[in-house]
C-alpha cells in the first residue's frame, strides 16, 4: 500500500486547517505524524481515513485516487483500520465481540478466512485470550487500548491509522505499549501512520516523521534526521529542544554574537538556519565551566533529574538550557560560561559519515 | 496487497456522514413543509383569528375582551395563582434538593421516589385526591376529631386551596432541575471559599447558590410554566367555586359556544401565550448569561453531616412524604371503595361496585381506556422514530436550519394547552379554508394534536441518549467496514436505546393521561381517560371519578415496577458504560 497526498487542503469556514500539503507514504512503513496540539494531524488523519472531504488537492491509496474537492471514498470503502485517542469501545460489545466485528463487515477482510481462527490470533497478539468475555467496562486503561488496535488489525487492512493512541494512558504503560505497537508493525507489515505530539513517541517509533506546525510541513526526514540535522526552528526547538543561538554564520563556521573569538564548526546546519544566522545547540551539545572560555551567563534554575541535571542559564541576550552530567554541580546564582561541547562535536562529525540519505 | 478498491465513488458531506442523509436535498423541504405545517401553521390560524373581524384584520377582539371587566379577574386570578404556587415549588424544591444533595440523610434513593410521584401522577387525580383527603368525610376531618379542640374544615376549593395543590403538585420540576446541579457543584469550590475564611454560610451564599442559579432558575420556571399551564387543578377545584383563570376561562369560552366563543377564546389564548412565552424568554436571557459548571459528574457523597439533627429531620421529612404524595391517595382509593358517597367508611359500606361500574358497566370507561392506550401507543412509537432520526440529524450535523426546527418543535410544549388545543381546531377543522374533511370531531385530531405537543418530549430524550454516545464510537464502527442498516443496528440501536425508551416512556404516560388538549378536542367517541374522570366529577360522580382514577394510579405504579425490573437487567447485562 502506498499512499500519496497532493497539495491537501482543508478548510472549515475561513479556517485553514491544512495548507496545501504534499506527501508520499511508502509500502509497509512506519510514519509519525508530529506537531504541537491544533497543527492540524487530526484532520490530516480524517481526511486520510474518509471521514472528511479536502477543500483542495487529492489523496491517492494504492494509486487509485480515493478523495478530492468533489468525491470521497467513504471510511467503509477503504482498506483501512483505525486507533482512536479516546479508544472508541462499544460499551454493549464484549472483547471478542469487538474483534469480530470488523471480521464480518471489513469489505476487504479475507472472506474465506476462519473469523474464530482469526479472532484467537488476534486475541493471542493483543495478549488478551483471557478477557476475551470481558465487556469494556470491565478492563483497564492498557487493555482498553489493546483491544482498539485488536479491532482495527483484525481485518488485516493494508493502512493503520492512529491518532494520539497513547495520550490517554500512564506513563509507563506507554512505554509498553510503545513496543507492542512495533512488534504489531513487525507481524502485520502493515503501513502506520500515527499521530503524535511527543516527540520521544515519534523518535522511538517511525521510520519517518513528518513534522507539522500550524496546518504545514515543516520537514520530513528518518528520526536521526529530524533530531540531528532540523531544517527549521521550529523542528529544532519542537523535536530537539535546541537553544537557537544569535550569531553569524562564516563560510564553514558560526560567530556567535556575545563570543565573537569563538568559531563553532558546522555540524550540517540546515540552509535556511544559516541564512537567519542561527546555530541550534541541544541542551546536551553545551559545556558548562567556571574557567573563562565561552558566554557569560547566571544560572536562574536548577533541576536535578537524577541521571543529569538541566540548568537554565541566562546571558545577556537570551537564555540558555543546559543539560550536565550529575557530577558537574552548580549553584543557582552561580557565573559560569556556556560553550558548544568540543568532544560532542566530534562524536556527530563521526556519525554524519555513518548516517547514509 | 490489495489493491482491488471499488469504483463506486459518493459525494460525502463534510461533516460526519451518515448514508440516510446524504444529498437529500429533498427531504429537507420536505422536512420545512412538514414542520410548517404541523407546529408553525396552527399557531399562525390562531393569532390571526384573534386579530380579525368580519373577515379583515380589527382590533376589536382586544378592545371588547380588555373592556370586560371579567377578563381582568381572571387575569388578576391567574397571576396570583401562578406566583403564589410558584414561590411553594420554589421554596419545596430547593429545600429538599439541598438536603438529599449535600446532607446525609439515609434512605435517599426511597426518598426520590416519594418526591417524584406527585410529578408522575396526573394532577387532576392529585386534586381528586386531595378533595378526598380533606373533605367532609375524608381522612382529614376523621382524624382531627380526635383532636380535643375543634379544627376548622379546609376548603379546597378556593384560591388557596387551588395554590396549594399547584404548588404540591410542580415543586417536583425544582426538584430534579436543582439536585442534579446541586451535585455538580465541585466539593473543592466549597472547600476554596472555606479555606480562604469564609463561614458555611458565607460559602452556601456567595459559592454554591450562584452556582446553582442555572438549575434553580430553570427549575423555577418551568414550575412557572406548569403552573400557567395546568387545567386539570384550577377546573377541579375553581370551577365549583367560581374562580377562574385563563386556561379555565378559555375552556368555558369554547364549550360555551356563544357567537363570539371562538374569537374571544383566541384572543384570550394569545394573551396567556405571550405571557408563558415571556416566561421562556426570560429564562433564555437569564441563563443565557449564567456561567455553567464545566463538570458532569455528579458528586454523590454528603457535604454536610446534619449530626444530631438528622434525625428528627428524616422523620419531618417522611411525614411530609406520607401526607402529601400518600394519605391523598389512599383516601381516594378509600373513596372509590364506597358503595354510596357520602357513607362512613365501615365494612358493610365497602363494595367493588364502582370498579364493577369503570370496568364493566359503562361503555364510556372501557372506551375511553381503549382511546387513550392506542393514542399513547401510536403518539409513542411515531415518536421515537421520528423524534430518534430528528435528534440524530440534529446533533451529528447541527446547522441553523435544525436549529429552527428544534424550536418549532418545541413551541407547542412551551405554549399552555389550551392555547394548544385551540389552535388545533382552528388548523385542522378545514385545513384548507372551505374543506372541511372531519378532522375536528374525529379522534384523528387528537392523534395530530399529541404527536405535535408531545414530540419534543422524545426529541429531548433522544438528544440526550445520541450526545453520549460520542461520534467516533460510529467511525469506529465506520472503518470496521460497516455503515448504514448495519451500523445502525449493531452499533447505534444498542447504544441509544436506554436513553430513547426512556423519553418514550414520558410521552407514553402524559398522553395517556392527558386532559387539557383533550377536553378541548373530545367528540362523542374519542373520549379520553381524563376527560371522562373530568366528567363524572363534574357531573358529581365521586365514587366513579375516584375508582377510574385509582385504577389508573394502580397501573402507572404497575408500569414504574415493570420499567424498574427491566432497567434491573438490562444493567445486569453490563450495558452500562464504565
Ligand atoms: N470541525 C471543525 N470545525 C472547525 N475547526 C476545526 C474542526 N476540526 C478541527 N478544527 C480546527 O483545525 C485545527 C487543527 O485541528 P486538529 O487537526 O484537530 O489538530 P491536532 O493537531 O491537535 O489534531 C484546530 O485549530 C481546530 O480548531
Ligand atoms: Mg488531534
Amino acid at each position: 500500500m502506498t499512499a500519496v497526498i497532493k497539495e491537501l487542503q482543508k478548510r472549515f469556514g475561513k479556517f485553514e486547517a491544512l495548507k496545501k500539503i504534499s506527501l508520499d507514504i511508502e509500502n509497509g512503513e512506519f510514519i509519525a505524524i508530529l506537531g504541537p496540539s491544533g497543527c492540524g494531524k487530526t484532520t490530516l488523519l480524517r481526511l486520510l481515513a474518509g471521514f472528511d472531504s479536502p477543500t483542495y488537492g487529492s489523496i491517492h491509496i494504492s494509486g487509485t485516487e480515493v478523495g478530492n474537492i468533489n468525491t470521497t471514498l467513504p471510511p467503509e470503502k477503504r482498506n483501512i483500520g483505525m486507533v482512536f485517542q479516546s479508544f472508541a469501545l462499544w460499551p454493549h460489545l464484549n472483547v471478542k465481540e469487538h474483534i469480530k466485528f470488523p471480521l464480518v463487515h471489513h469489505r476487504f477482510a479475507d472472506k474465506k478466512m476462519d473469523i474464530n481462527k482469526r479472532i484467537k490470533e488476534v486475541l493471542d497478539i493483543t495478549e488478551l485470550t483471557s478477557f476475551a468475555e470481558r465487556m469494556p467496562s470491565e478492563l483497564s486503561g492498557g487493555q482498553k487500548q489493546r483491544v482498539a488496535l485488536g479491532r482495527a488489525i483484525a481485518p488485516q487492512p493494508d493502512l493503520l491509522l492512529m491518532d494520539e493512541p497513547l495520550s490517554n494512558l500512564d506513563a509507563e504503560l506507554r512505554m509498553e505499549m510503545r513496543r507492542e505497537i512495533q512488534q504489531i508493525h513487525r507481524l502485520t507489515k502493515a503501513t502506520i501512520i500515527y499521530v503524535t505530539h511527543d516527540q520521544s513517541e515519534a523518535l522511538a517509533m517511525a521510520d519517518r516523521i513528518v513534522v507539522m506546525n500550524q496546518g504545514r510541513i515543516e520537514q520530513v526526514g528518518t528520526p536521526r534526521e529530524i533530531y540531528s540535522y532540523p531544517k527549521t526552528e521550529f523542528v529544532a526547538s519542537f523535536v530537539g529542544k535546541a537553544n537557537l543561538i544569535k550569531g553569524t554564520w562564516h563560510e564553514n563556521y558560526f560567530e556567535p554574537e556575545l563570543a565573537s573569538n569563538l568559531k563553532w564548526t558546522d555540524l550540517g546546519v540546515s540552509e535556511e538556519l544559516k541564512k537567519r544566522n542561527i546555530y541550534p545547540l541541544r541542551p546536551e551539545q553545551i559545556a558548562l565551566t567556571n574557567d573563562n572560555e565561552g558566554i557569560p551567563g547566571i544560572i536562574t534554575s536548577v533541576q536535578y533529574q537524577g541521571k543529569e541535571i538541566h540548568y537554565t542559564v541566562q546571558t545577556q541576550n537570551q537564555s540558555w538550557v543546559v543539560h550536565t552530567e550529575i557530577w558537574q554541580a552548580f549553584q543557582l546564582g552561580e557565573s559560569v560560561h556556556v560553550q558548544m561541547k568540543q568532544e560532542q562535536a566530534k562524536l556527530e562529525v563521526k556519525e554524519e559519515k555513518i548516517v547514509s540519505y | 496487497m490489495k489493491a482491488n478498491i471499488p469504483t463506486d465513488r459518493e459525494i460525502v458531506p463534510n461533516q460526519v456522514l451518515s448514508s440516510l442523509f446524504t444529498n437529500k436535498r429533498i427531504w429537507t423541504w420536505i422536512g420545512i413543509a412538514l414542520i410548517f405545517l404541523f407546529f408553525l401553521l396552527p399557531i399562525y390560524r390562531l393569532v390571526a383569528l384573534s386579530f380579525q373581524q368580519n373577515d379583515s384584520f380589527s382590533l376589536a377582539n382586544y378592545t371588547s375582551v380588555l373592556q370586560d371587566a371579567t377578563t381582568w379577574t381572571v387575569i388578576q386570578n391567574t397571576i396570583v395563582i401562578v406566583i403564589g404556587s410558584t414561590a411553594i415549588s420554589v421554596s419545596l424544591g430547593i429545600s429538599l434538593a439541598w438536603l438529599v444533595a449535600y446532607t446525609d440523610l439515609r434512605a435517599k434513593k426511597l426518598m426520590q421516589i416519594f418526591i417524584i410521584l406527585p410529578f408522575v401522577i396526573p394532577s387532576y387525580i392529585s386534586t381528586l385526591a386531595w378533595t378526598q383527603f380533606l373533605g367532609a368525610n375524608g381522612l382529614f376531618q376523621q382524624l382531627v376529631a380526635l383532636f380535643p379542640f375543634p379544627v376548622p374544615a379546609i376548603n379546597l376549593y378556593s384560591l388557596v386551596g387551588i395554590i396549594f395543590v399547584l404548588g404540591l403538585s410542580h415543586y417536583p420540576l425544582v426538584y430534579l432541575l436543582s439536585v442534579s446541579v446541586l451535585r455538580k457543584i465541585p466539593r473543592e469550590l466549597e472547600q476554596a471559599s472555606r479555606v480562604s475564611g469564609a463561614s458555611r454560610w458565607t460559602t452556601f451564599r456567595k459559592v454554591t447558590i450562584p452556582l446553582a442559579l442555572p438549575g434553580i432558575a430553570s427549575g423555577g420556571f418551568l414550575a412557572f410554566l406548569a403552573n400557567l399551564d395546568n387545567f386539570g387543578i384550577p377546573a377541579f377545584l375553581g370551577i365549583p367555586a367560581n374562580i377562574s383563570v385563563l386556561s379555565t376561562y378559555i375552556y368555558q369560552q369554547v364549550v360555551g359556544f356563544g357567537p363570539t366563543a371562538f374569537a374571544t377564546a383566541a384572543t384570550l389564548s394569545v394573551i396567556l401565550g405571550v405571557i408563558a412565552l415571556l416566561g421562556t424568554f426570560i429564562q433564555w436571557l437569564l441563563l443565557r448569561k449564567s456561567k455553567r459548571i464545566e463538570t458532569t459528574i455528579e458528586d454523590k457523597q454528603p457535604r454536610y453531616f446534619l449530626g444530631k439533627k438528622k434525625l428528627f429531620i428524616e422523620i419531618a421529612l417522611w411525614c411530609f412524604f406520607l401526607l402529601t404524595s400518600i394519605v391523598p391517595l389512599v383516601s381516594m382509593g378509600m373513596t372509590s371503595l364506597l358503595s354510596a358517597y357520602g357513607v362512613d367508611f365501615t365494612l358493610e359500606n365497602i363494595s367493588l361496585k364502582n370498579y364493577q361500574f369503570v370496568l364493566d358497566t359503562s361503555p364510556k370507561a372501557k372506551q375511553a381506556m381503549v382511546n387513550s392506550v392506542k393514542l399513547a401507543l401510536i403518539t409513542t412509537v411515531i415518536g421515537i422514530l421520528v423524534g430518534t432520526a430528528f435528534a440524530y440529524y440534529r446533533i451529528r450535523k447541527p446547522n441553523h436550519l435544525n436549529k429552527w426546527a428544534e424550536i418549532s418543535i418545541g413551541l407547542p410544549y412551551a405554549l399552555p394547552g389550551t392555547v394548544m388545543g385551540l389552535s388545533m381546531i382552528f388548523a385542522w377543522m378545514e385545513p384548507i379554508p372551505g374543506w372541511n374533511p372531519g378532522i375536528y370531531g374525529s379522534v384523528i385530531i387528537l392523534f395530530i394534536a399529541y404527536l405535535t405537543r408531545f414530540l419534543i418530549l422524545q426529541v429531548r430524550g433522544s438528544i440526550t441518549a445520541v450526545m453520549q454516545v460520542d461520534v467516533s464510537m460510529e467511525e469506529a464502527a465506520q472503518v470496521s467496514g460497516s455503515n448504514g442498516w448495519s451500523k445502525w443496528r449493531k452499533i447505534l440501536i444498542p447504544l441509544l436505546l436506554p436513553g430513547v425508551l426512556s423519553g418514550a416512556f414520558l410521552v407514553f404516560l402524559t398522553s395517556l393521561t392527558e386532559l387539557t388538549v383533550s377536553s378541548l378536542l373530545w367528540s362523542s367517541n374519542s373520549e379520553t381517560i381524563g376527560v371522562v374522570i373530568f366528567g363524572y366529577e363534574q357531573a358529581g360522580y365521586s365514587t366513579y371519578s375516584t375508582a377510574f382514577s385509582s385504577l389508573i394510579v394502580g397501573l402507572i405504579i404497575l408500569g414504574f415496577i415493570v420499567l424498574y425490573i427491566l432497567e434491573y437487567f438490562w444493567n445486569r447485562k453490563g450495558l452500562k458504560q464504565a
